[in-house]
């Protein structure tokens, strides 16, 4: 793969909050992005993704280390990463009053274009996120998606090299997800870097170009998806419903309720448990390790218990 | 950043903040007439008009300060919720632009209910072309401070709940507009008239009152009331500053 450079990169980024506890978010972080490419910042609940993108996009102070977004430092030129930046916060609601037009107008409006250039940018980013027809519609009349959508229209006109988007589809439905998926490749084929951070794995496993895997402040993967996938030696899965004795003997186990997900390193070992719960009349199904078995599994969470 | 920006950035902040409502939420500005015009109807009624004079300069100071003060609320509301506030920090934005911008919405909003209750004073008479001018000044500093009490409250309960900062900023602008000699001279407060020019809207009021010749103040007096006005309008900027944080830490 051909880089153009990098994006943004951090350097043993550290965030420590003192509120009633001292709670350490970002242990020394070091991420790089590439410019061109949509980098997911994939980790569960309190990992810290939104400090990090929060960092990242000036409005945040680090407590150690820096970080450089197209080679301005977001300690030392805040001023000059926000000229090329521009940010849609995590569970961000529309300002109801607004239209989605008007959404696209003023945030351009706040980046420096004329009227006729903010009328430009408007109407490509509502082109872009596919509401240019709803585009007079005031925002608490559209649905959680369109709403979405009019928000990230607003990051779309800023017309900036880098956007970063703090989990930008969480409540979303399917359909409205695709959208979103679809605007943001789009914008990588424009040319645009993104930095996205979720919790959702099939959303870091569709739009990625490149992911890091975050975890209680520290980085433990970073890569394609093929990498991060090699990075466990299971290949396959197989999920077994109902009652199958000594599992274990297969491959690790993760129990869940009546189910359980065996996690087996060759596509032999995969065929061989398939055909012994066939015999046992056992319902049980094979395929690829996803995403999700290779997050739980560096994060730590799988439990490996046999079946009682 | 240049000055032509910050300015430029300001109005685009007002406007974003002020004409969704003027264009969708017309009764928005009847309210605030509304809400200085209510003591008027009972000074009609108890003063059988004697008082109405006192009264619209009450009303023009409360259409400025009442919303004046929840500038600091609709600050919190962006940031919490709309989160306009987070991505605007992201942007090449001074943050004076989005102060004075937040601030200036208001003012934009209370200009029908201040030419409405300017024209009924005119209608009176006492408006000449001076007085006009100093009510324009003391009342844009009494926009000016009570806008500032807004962000200070804003800045230094920025944790506690919408809830509670709503009913705060609701009592301030009660407590600040309807209680002190706003409506009423300050003359009716006999020897404790001198607390008036303590209070940004009374000191306000006694101000547009004493030009219109309907209070006698001399000319050390109103200058060093004007003192008291400006040096209470920057503590409370100064203390709001000084807390503020546009990026957090």
């Amino acid at each position: 793969m051909i880089t153009l450079g990098e994006a943004v990169k951090s350097f043993e980024l550290v965030k420590v909050y003192h509120s009633k506890e001292k709670v350490e978010a970002l242990k020394g972080v070091n991420i790089s992005v590439d410019k061109g490419e949509l980098f997911t910042l994939l980790g569960p609940n309190g990992a810290g993704k939104t400090t990090f993108l929060r960092i990242i996009s000036t409005q945040l102070m680090p407590s150690g280390g820096d970080a450089e977004v197209l080679g301005h430092s977001v300690l030392k030129e805040p001023e000059e990463v926000r000229k090329h930046i521009t940010v849609v916060p995590q569970d961000v609601a529309t300002y109801n009053n607004f239209t989605p037009w008007e959404y696209g107008y003023y945030f351009a409006r706040l980046r420096g274009m004329s009227v006729s250039e903010a009328k430009q940018a408007s109407e490509k980013a509502l082109k872009a996120v596919d509401l240019w027809e709803l585009k007079n519609r005031m925002c608490q009349t559209l649905s959680g998606g369109e709403r979405r959508r009019a928000i990230i229209a607003s990051a779309l006109s800023s017309n900036a090299d880098v956007l970063m988007l703090d989990e930008p589809t969480s409540g979303l439905d399917a359909v409205a997800r695709r959208g979103v998926w679809s605007t943001l490749r789009d914008m990588v084929e424009e040319g645009k870097t993104i930095l996205l951070t979720t919790h959702m794995m099939e959303e870091a496993e569709m739009v990625s170009d490149r992911l890091a895997i975050i975890n209680k402040g520290d980085v433990i993967a970073t890569g394609r998806l093929d990498e991060i996938k090699a990075l466990i030696q299971e290949k396959y899965r197989v999920v077994v419903e109902g009652k199958f004795e000594r599992l274990s003997d297969y491959g690790e186990v993760a129990k869940l309720g009546d189910r359980n997900i065996v996690y087996v390193k060759t596509q032999d070992e995969a065929l061989e448990l398939l055909k012994n719960t066939l015999k046992m009349n056992v319902r049980a199904e094979a395929s690829p390790v996803t995403l999700e078995d290779v997050f739980v599994k560096l994060v730590g969470g799988i439990n490996n218990h046999e079946p009682h | 950043m240049n000055l032509t920006k910050i300015l430029k950035d300001m109005m685009i902040i007002a406007w974003i903040k002020s004409y969704p409502d003027f264009r969708r939420n017309p009764l928005m500005l009847l309210l605030i007439a509304m809400i200085g015009a209510i003591p008027l109807f009972f000074m009609l009624l108890f003063s059988g008009g004697g008082m109405l004079i006192h009264g619209l300069i009450g009303a023009m100071i409360s259409s400025v300060a009442f919303i004046g003060v929840m500038a600091g609320i609709q600050d919190i509301s962006w940031d919490r919720y709309v989160k306009i506030r987070e991505m605007i920090v992201a942007m090449p934005v001074h943050p004076a632009s989005y102060a004075l911008g937040i601030a200036l919405a208001p003012l934009l909003l209370s200009i029908p209910s201040m030419i409405f209750f300017g024209a009924l004073l005119a209608s009176w008479g006492v408006l000449t072309l001076s007085t006009t001018v100093w009510m324009a000044i003391a009342l844009i500093v009494a926009w000016a401070a009570m806008s500032a009490i807004g962000f200070m409250i804003s800045t230094y309960l920025l944790k506690t709940s919408m809830m509670v900062l709503n009913n705060l900023s609701n009592l301030l602008g009660i407590g600040l507009i309807f209680i002190p000699p706003v409506y009423y001279p300050e003359t009716m407060l006999g020897s404790l008239s001198w607390i008036s020019a303590l209070i940004p809207t009374s000191n306000v009021a006694g101000l547009i009152r004493a030009y219109m010749g309907l209070l006698p103040l001399s000319a050390e007096t109103i200058l060093t009331r004007w003192l008291i006005l400006i040096v209470t309008t920057v503590l409370f900027v100064v203390l709001t500053s000084v807390k503020a944080k546009w990026r957090e830490t």
